[in-house]
């Protein structure tokens, strides 16, 4: 009983952000005008003609940078709220944090030297 | 002061990450070796398996010395050891399994050291790997609370996930991606029970849950018993695929069969310890109260048929196998069914935690020495795998045999061997706890053991290498040879002495488990 | 008289044997006639020299004269002769096995030592050191009168096995001088282990060498009947092992502190429903390795693959450690079971050892094989006087055990003297062999003989007390008579098929062609048989030197056997078990005492129950 109760209000937000989303969405479905023409319906690319087939694959390359960069970006993330707390922290703080960029320093070396950042291979 | 006693504290997780950090920085700016004969990767580093082998077993035999160091010291004798509980607990259990994973992994990377140079797949990052996975695993034997086991384990698994995979063949990839697939499916289910188990009590210290289970029942207790229940499943699931016990095992013989023979023992060895040892923390930590924790109720009867299951389908399965890594596959699955046999007994008997502390060190060299007499046994592109590659093997190379046979005679659990001590160990304790049954099946499945282990004795010494058929012919290493060694002093020295260390692993089983 | 004079009255006896035996083999050469002569002379030195003499006051308790360390170079001579092979090289198969030979030889002299001593009550050249007091498992060695002769017999075939396998096998010797040793020690230690975790150790140990001696050097199926040998015998050892960790447990809870001390364990009185459950994981490991039908099925497979020296060992030896496990440990520790399921027993070992083992023998159409299954009733004979629980029955029964070592070890010697020759062990491809082979002949048939129970030979002594044992047997009951007479129409039946055998071996025409030219006995060979032959008849007629020292320790054990019956009957099915009173005088030395209170790690044994101390009560 007491779960129920607990999660109530949640539960009624759920409801009510889907009610409103599905309003707007039968809304424009049913009551919209539709004219549809072949150019209408052909994908969208940004003004171009498409081209080739939907499974292309992308390089290794880009799964690679982008690891690399949730990776790194992952340091700002600590180190926002460390900067925020700076001077409580003090000497102890400092060292925590200095072991950290060091790690992490570390890791863009080796990144570095493996080749990982080199583009043109 | 504490800052200094806090240090000191973690020393050996410090010491193996920055042994870990001053490895990659030696191998990323270190000169690229010339490109063996016949190598298949030349990459940076590459080509610098043995120098960077050692490398990593000097770092992982420092942090093992360190370990044990601060349990000679006594880490209840810190000032700043409580400092960091819950997230990581200082105590003699974590500072046991610090000198066990890092015997392991320090074992591991030896083996490793030799082998990848044989067979020409020294992809040098499987030495970072190894060191960051056992720092992971040595957290996970200290965690205290829901989130560091989270990361610890993950910590632990991504590495290993990335080491099964290294040799890039179909079968590697296969073995990568099972254990990669199932095991990030295992991480969820901790983590969803983890997040009910917070939903539920509030606390995502295990001491705190363990308060708060302990209320269930009472008057003015808010805390739902059903959503723990199924949190506790959830959570114990997740660990149990981890240390590969039935019906979580599938994935166990692909992924050791296709990892390299290395990065196998070290799945064996160090990440089933890691398991056990959180398996223990949250067991006895959280869930230690009567009510979840009794014959009648709660895990110890599910984890029971568990273990029977296991020890049971991993030796049946094992009997049947053709390939000898396949067969210590099973096996290793097997023996998670005796360690998981001395969880349950610990709910009833004082000794049961130190019964599966010091089995899983038994294990732990009599795995690391088997396959590393694997490994002896074959060459660049004649890896030893099946039985039949062993054939004559005992004549031709006689050391190697022997040493083999200790192993897994130890693994067999015959006297006078560790091995048997850890056997002795656990149905001592399941007698202890008035486990009769359960005593009597784990010794007829010892019995069962015996068939397979047997087997490879057979090939070794009985059996000659029909004409026709490729023979493997031993390789040269001194890294595995050191290996082997130093596993084969310690199987013998814990075999006739095992109590040398008895003591030791009594308080560290006796440590309570949460703080 | 002048000291020469009386010297050579005193020498009278050593004389006459040494002329009869060279006087009797009249139309062999000198050779021959001054073997026979030396193994007359040494048979008298023997008999004259192992005559029992009734102990000399003063000689007690303190027991002068017995080195304690004795068992252990005993013990560890050959386990570290073993190791000490491997770092001889491989190249060098005459070095190996010069030093093997030497290094079981030494055993066997030291060994001799026990004879020296007056086998009285109690426990003789004990050792006691702790190896793991956690678990309160100590290093306690330890010899009786019972455990006297089986030593003995292993230290003297042993050597025999050896000697005959370096005739035989030329391959792989640095891996034979391994096994042999090792297996050697392991034997010793099981037989003079008195801490039940010891002589489980040692109880496995001699798995490893055995396994490898029949699956390495062994015949066709040798994988099979190594993986047999090594299975079954696991199979029941992992109960015994469940067993004994059961009752450290109940002695923990009962005393206070754990023990795996033989002393101590049988002290326990358990109630009637566990007793029983022990007994039998206990006496199931004794008897796959005794063996007793239905468990017997390994042996005819691991006796027919093994080399001749392999199969001398598991005869002479290794079946003896399932009669003796079952003396020392069934009816030591579980008395009143044991006597219980007497009868019962008794009934299998009669109808499907002896019987059934000398009819299946009989239809054996290869010698080994014959030998193999003539050993299942040999060793009935041993475990029915075991059952019946008499004097005469324990001490035929033990003496049944040595008769057994001799003269099926030497059978089996003969066995692959003819198959070395041959290289078959079909009976029908012999015939008339006495007319090429006379000596062995000779020898054949004695041992036969002997294997028979003929007057004169060890084997009848043996058999003889076995069966009369029955007879007057309690614990059998109203069957008592019936089984005696039984078993005594297995000695017919012995006779019958043994007979048979050597009748269409060695005499009669010689009918096949490739038997004309077999060459007669070697000097090895017969070097190796001779101390056999001539066991037979001393043991044969003086039994008296042997049964004089084993009957103390049998009497004190019987009596607490009857103890413990009367103990058994008064417990109930379920519940508390007891502690009998301890056993006093010297059967009582060695016996665990508490160990002294020590700190406990912090929260080592939080949570446990305090153990209770034994009250007046639990002391009958």
């Amino acid at each position: 009983m007491s779960l129920v109760a607990h999660y109530l209000p949640l539960l009624l937000v759920f409801l009510v952000a889907a009610a409103i989303c599905a309003t707007f969405w039968l809304g424009g479905a049913l009551v919209g005008r539709k004219n549809p023409t072949a150019e209408k319906l052909m994908p969208y690319e940004c003004g171009n003609d498409t081209e080739g087939g939907r499974g292309i694959r992308l390089h290794v390359k880009f799964y690679l940078t982008a690891i690399l960069f949730v990776v790194f970006d992952v340091e700002a993330v600590f180190i926002y709220p460390w900067a925020v707390l700076f001077k409580g922290l003090g000497w102890v703080g400092f060292a925590s944090m200095s072991a950290f960029i060091v790690a992490l320093l570390v890791a863009l070396i080796y990144v570095w030297k493996k080749g990982a950042l080199e583009w043109e291979t | 002061m504490t800052w200094w006693s806090t240090l000191f504290a973690v020393s050996p997780l410090v010491v193996v990450a920055l042994g870990a950090l001053l490895l990659m920085l030696a191998e990323a700016l270190g000169r690229p070796a010339p490109a063996a004969d016949g190598a298949v990767v030349t990459d940076v580093g590459s080509g610098r398996a043995g120098e960077l082998g050692i490398g990593s077993a000097v770092v992982l035999f420092a942090g093992g010395v360190f370990a044990l160091s601060l349990w000679m010291v006594g880490p209840e004798a810190l000032p700043g050891a409580e400092g960091l509980a819950p997230y990581f607990i200082v105590d003699r259990f974590s500072a046991f399994f610090g000198v066990m994973l890092c015997l392991g992994g320090g074992l591991s990377a030896l083996l490793g050291g030799g082998y990848l140079d044989e067979h020409g797949i020294d992809r040098s990052e499987f030495f970072p790997l190894l060191l960051w996975a056992t720092l992971g695993a040595m957290a996970l034997a200290g965690a205290g609370d829901l989130l560091t086991l989270f990361v610890a384990l993950e910590t632990m698994s991504i590495g290993v996930y990335a080491m099964v995979g290294l040799r890039r063949n179909g079968r590697a990839i296969e073995a990568a991606l099972k254990y990669f697939l199932l095991g990030g499916f295992a991480g969820a289910l901790t983590l969803f029970g983890a997040a009910l188990l917070y939903g539920a009590t509030g606390h995502t210290d295990l001491a705190g849950i363990g308060a708060s289970v302990g209320t269930i029942g009472q008057p003015g207790s808010t805390v739902p018993a059903g959503l723990v229940l199924v949190a506790m499943a959830l959570v114990v699931s997740g660990l149990l695929f981890k240390v590969a016990a039935v019906p979580f095992h599938m994935w166990t013989p692909d992924a050791y069969e296709g990892a390299p023979t290395p990065a196998t023992t070290f799945m064996a060895v160090a990440v089933k310890c890691a398991a056990f040892a959180i398996l223990l923390r949250v067991l006895f930590g959280a869930f230690a109260d009567e009510r979840v924790a009794s014959w009648g109720t709660g895990w110890p009867p599910v984890l029971a048929v568990l273990a029977v299951a296991t020890m049971t389908v991993g030796n049946l399965i094992a009997g049947r196998q053709e390939s000898v890594k396949r067969m210590l596959a099973y096996s290793s699955i097997a023996h998670a069914g005796y360690a998981l046999l001395g969880v349950v007994a610990a709910m009833r008997s004082g000794m049961g935690q130190a019964s599966v502390l010091f089995y899983l060190l038994a294990y732990t060299v009599s795995t690391v020495g088997a396959f590393g007499a694997l490994i002896l046994c074959g060459r660049r592109g004649a890896e030893a795998v099946s039985y039949e590659d062993l054939a004559g093997i005992g004549r031709r190379h006689p050391v190697v045999a022997l040493a083999f046979s200790l192993f897994l005679v130890s693994l067999a659990g015959i006297p006078a061997t560790a091995g048997f001590f850890g056997k002795l160990g656990v149905f001592l304790a399941a007698i202890d706890a008035e486990l009769y049954v359960l005593a009597v099946v784990g010794l007829l499945n010892s019995f069962l053991g015996a068939y397979y282990y047997l087997r490879v004795l057979v090939y070794m010494y009985m059996r000659e290498p029909s004409p026709n058929a490729p023979r493997a012919v031993p390789m040269r290493s001194g890294q595995v040879g050191v290996a082997i060694a130093v596993a084969a002093l310690l199987v013998v020295w814990w075999g006739l002495f095992p109590l040398s260390i008895g003591a030791d692993v009594t308080a560290a089983g006796s440590a309570p488990m949460a703080r | 008289m002048t000291p020469l004079g009386s010297a050579l009255v005193g020498l009278w006896p050593y004389v006459a044997a040494f002329l009869v035996g060279w006087f009797v083999p009249r139309r062999q050469g000198w050779a021959e006639r001054l073997g026979v002569a030396t193994s007359a002379l040494l048979g008298v030195v023997l008999i004259v020299g192992l005559w029992p003499v009734a102990p000399a006051a003063g000689v007690g308790d303190d027991k002068p004269g017995e080195w304690p360390h004795l068992l252990n170079l005993l013990v560890f001579l050959p386990i570290v002769g073993a190791l000490g092979v491997l770092f001889l090289p491989r190249q060098a198969p005459k070095v190996l096995r010069a030093v093997t030979l030497a290094i079981l030889a030494g055993d066997f002299v030291v060994s001799l030592w026990l004879l020296g001593v007056p086998m009285t009550t109690g426990w003789h050249f004990q050792y006691i050191a702790t190896w793991i007091p956690a678990f309160g498992i100590r290093y306690h060695v330890a010899v009786d009168g019972i455990s006297l002769w089986l030593v003995l017999l292993t230290t003297l075939t042993t050597p025999i096995a050896a000697y005959v396998s370096f005739g035989s096998i030329r391959r792989r010797t640095k891996e034979l001088c391994f096994a042999i040793l090792l297996l050697q020690g392991a034997m010793l230690g099981a037989f003079v282990a008195l801490d039940l975790f010891l002589f489980y150790v040692f109880w496995e140990l001699l798995l490893v060498p055995m396994f490898i001696i029949i699956g390495v050097w062994g015949g066709v199926e040798r994988i099979k009947a190594s993986y047999k040998f090594f299975l079954y015998t696991m199979a029941g050892s992992v109960l015994m092992l469940a067993a004994i960790l059961y009752l450290v447990w109940v002695h923990t809870d009962l005393v206070g502190y754990p023990t795996f001390d033989y002393l101590a364990l049988s002290r326990l009185s358990l109630p009637r429903v566990a007793a029983a459950l022990c007994f039998y994981a206990f006496a199931l490991a004794f008897m796959v390795k005794v063996p007793m039908f239905p468990l017997h099925t390994w042996l005819p497979d691991a006796h027919v693959e093994a080399p001749t020296g392999g199969s001398i060992i598991l005869a002479a030896v290794l079946l003896k450690l399932g009669t003796y496990g079952y003396l020392r440990f069934c009816m030591g520790m579980f008395g009143g079971a044991a006597w219980q399921s007497g009868a019962t027993l008794a009934g299998i070992a009669i109808g499907l050892g002896i019987l059934y083992g000398a009819l299946v023998a009989w239809k054996q159409a290869d010698i080994k094989r014959l030998v193999a299954y003539s050993s299942v009733a040999h060793m009935g004979f041993a475990m029915l006087g075991l059952f019946a629980g008499t004097r005469a029955g324990v001490e035929g029964s033990v003496l049944t055990m040595v008769n057994h070592g001799i003269s099926t070890g030497a059978l089996f010697l003969l066995v692959g003297v003819i198959y070395d020759r041959r290289h078959t062990r079909e009976v029908r491809e012999f015939g008339g062999l006495a007319k090429v082979m006379p000596v062995y002949a000779t020898i054949f048939v004695i041992m036969t003989l002997s294997s028979i129970g003929v007057p004169g030979t060890n084997g009848f002594v043996g058999e003889l007390m076995v069966i009369t044992g029955t007879y007057v047997s309690q614990s059998l009951g109203g069957f008592a008579k019936v089984q005696a007479v039984l078993a005594a129409l297995g000695v017919i039946l012995a006779a019958v098929y043994m007979l048979s055998v050597v009748e269409r071996m060695f005499f009669g025409p010689l009918t096949n062609r490739a038997n004309r030219r077999l060459p007669d006995l070697s000097p090895r060979e017969v070097i190796a048989l001779a101390p056999l032959v001539v066991l037979v008849f001393v043991i044969g007629l003086f039994p008296n030197i042997f049964i004089a020292r084993m009957r103390p320790s049998v009497n004190a054990l019987l009596e607490d056997y009857e103890q413990s019956w009367k103990a058994h009957s008064e417990m109930p099915d379920h519940g508390q078990a007891r502690m009998r009173a301890q056993p006093e005088g010297p059967r009582r030395k060695g016996y665990p005492e508490p160990p002294p209170p020590r700190a406990e790690p912090p929260g080592a044994e939080a949570g446990r129950e305090v153990a209770r101390l034994p009250t007046e009560e639990d002391v009958p």
